[in-house]
């Protein structure tokens, strides 16, 4: 069976495609499907950050698709999670060193040799999208409770589903306090302005910025709250109805002292 | 270099007018704040009395004109001018808040593929015989839209966050700038209490790696998102603490305020508790 080919996208940089694509592929592996995470920012890379590998970095797409190395030999096996592997990008040239076609093709070939390729979108609608979205099966749109990125994020709803690609929306950065005071739009406004299917909400959490920081996925720390709401995530994309979590806002005293409820 | 350009200035006008000057805000990043230093700089700027035309480069994913929030009011934008169907004059909204501030809003429905960046340099030029400044938002990423934004412009506004995929971003960008342009920085969303809790990277760790001129650095603040969505830049906020950063950037880049920029430290209990303002 052909594996599920999934891009991450946002249209808006910076409301957290990377880390969405490392944490929920690190969760994914957990759970013991064989999962390929695939860099589509050729020129501006991170996810090798994220992931912690950046020095283990030999090969990357561009020189695959150049015939210079093997598929094989440009993934990196992560050492923590021996089902997990990434597809870097090219750091030194620029999106155009690959067509939409070459794109699909390298995609494809992973989905024969794993259960879920993940792909991380760069930000914007221009080449480097087109090339993200090329070989995918489905969209997971990732979007922040923020006017601007919602209307971006709509912006590219409407060429996935030109497309044709399904799609269903993460909610990333949600503050609970902020939305009860009136200061940020709820999940139920950006699922309502977006009419999408809600895959998960992930909460503001400090630890993400420390974690990326650092090169550890925030799933691999069994102590974080985040670990459960990927590990929902992920179940979710398997099938299983999960329901959704209301996230309460902090109490008095855990604002005072600042630590999470 | 100033004779140069003013030789150029056009002859119609009795005194020669002093060009103005282009400064583009970019990252590499996404989500670092490009549009929001944008907006910010620019109001401080123009509420000093200075003339200033913000211009939106992001064709296709435009956000400034939400930021400022002058949404409503945009009827034109920089294709339409650029294509010859509208002057510029119909595409400029004004904004009431401060008069000397205009917006040039960027397509929505269009692609950068569509912006010719040779036009787009010229429009640049152009705006600097009329303004004192002129601020382009360049998008995220390094592409075609990339390109035009930093065509025109022979000053940049570097904003990271202190994070290692922006410092990356950031670095890269920096090298794709060249070494003809006045090229300075801003450290947005540094939350002082982690940096002290070894949480965060430092402006220092920031600038040891990109080793730019430090323009200023912007504490991350919730009221930061509450005047985004509500389209109130913080600049025009006497009472905000992030607002008088701005204005203190908006000083540093007319010359006004020289000196090393303050670094936002961690408050004490006691701050926080009787501080005031969150």
């Amino acid at each position: 069976m052909s594996a599920r080919r999934i891009v991450l996208t946002s249209g808006k940089g910076g409301v957290g495609k990377t880390t969405t694509t490392a944490n929920l592929g690190a969760m994914l592996a957990k759970r013991g499907h064989r999962v390929v995470l695939v860099d589509a920012d050729i020129g501006l890379r991170n996810l090798d950050l994220v992931l912690g590998v950046e020095k283990r970095i030999v090969f990357d797409i561009v020189e695959v698709v150049e015939g210079r190395c093997q598929l094989r030999q440009a993934l990196i096996k992560d050492k923590r999670l021996e089902n997990l592997s990434i597809l870097p990008a090219a750091q030194t040239r620029d999106k155009t060193a690959i067509t939409e076609l070459q794109f699909a093709d390298v995609v494809r070939q992973l989905g024969e040799i794993c259960d879920y390729v993940l792909i991380d979108c760069p930000a914007g609608i221009e080449h480097g999208f087109r090339n993200a979205i090329a070989g995918a099966s489905e969209a997971i749109v990732v979007t922040t409770p923020e006017v601007s990125a919602i209307r971006d994020a709509s912006r590219v709803i409407g060429k996935l589903q030109e497309r044709g690609l399904p799609l269903r929306l993460i909610v990333n950065r949600l503050r609970p306090e902020m939305v009860r005071s009136g200061d940020m739009l709820s999940v139920d406004d950006v699922t309502d302005i977006l009419s999408a299917e809600l895959l998960g909400i992930i909460p503001d959490d400090e630890e993400v910025i420390d974690s990326t920081n650092k090169g550890e996925p925030i799933v691999l720390q069994t102590e974080s709250r985040l670990a459960a709401v990927y590990d929902k995530i992920a179940r979710r994309l398997e099938g299983e109805l999960v329901p959704f979590t209301t996230f309460g806002a902090p109490g008095f005293f855990a604002r005072i002292f600042g630590k999470a409820s | 270099m100033h004779e140069l350009v003013q030789q150029e200035a056009p002859a119609t006008s009795a005194v020669p007018r002093k060009r103005g000057r282009a400064i583009v805000v970019t990252s590499g990043k996404g989500g670092v704040g490009k549009t929001t230093t944008t907006a910010n700089t620019g109001a401080a700027l123009a509420a000093t009395g200075a003339s200033v035309v913000l211009v939106d480069a992001d064709v296709g994913l435009r956000n400034l004109d939400i930021v400022l929030g002058l949404e409503a009011r945009v009827r034109h934008h920089v294709l339409d001018v650029l294509e010859g169907h509208v002057t510029l004059d119909d595409a400029l909204v004004t904004d009431k808040r401060v008069p000397t501030m205009r917006l040039l809003a960027a397509a929505q429905t269009r692609e950068k593929d569509d912006v010719d960046t040779a036009a787009f340099r010229d429009l640049i030029s152009g705006l600097r015989d009329r303004f004192d400044y002129v601020l382009i938002d360049c998008p995220a990423g390094i592409e075609k839209g990339f390109a035009n934004a930093i065509a025109g412009a022979d000053e940049a506004i570097i904003v990271c966050t202190p994070e290692v995929s922006a410092v990356r971003d950031a670095d890269r960008v920096v090298g794709l700038l060249g070494d003809g342009r006045d090229v300075k920085l801003i450290v947005n969303r540094l939350r002082p209490a982690m940096v002290r809790r070894g949480k965060m990277l430092s402006v220092e760790d920031v600038n040891g790696i990109l080793r730019l001129p430090l323009l200023g650095v912007i504490e991350d603040a919730p009221d930061v998102i509450v005047s985004t969505n509500r389209g109130e830049p913080v600049a025009l906020d006497p009472a905000s603490p992030v607002g008088e950063s701005y204005r203190q950037i908006a000083q540093r880049i007319s010359g006004t305020l020289t000196g090393v920029p303050e670094i936002p430290r961690e408050k004490s209990l006691f701050e926080k508790l009787f501080g005031g303002r969150k």
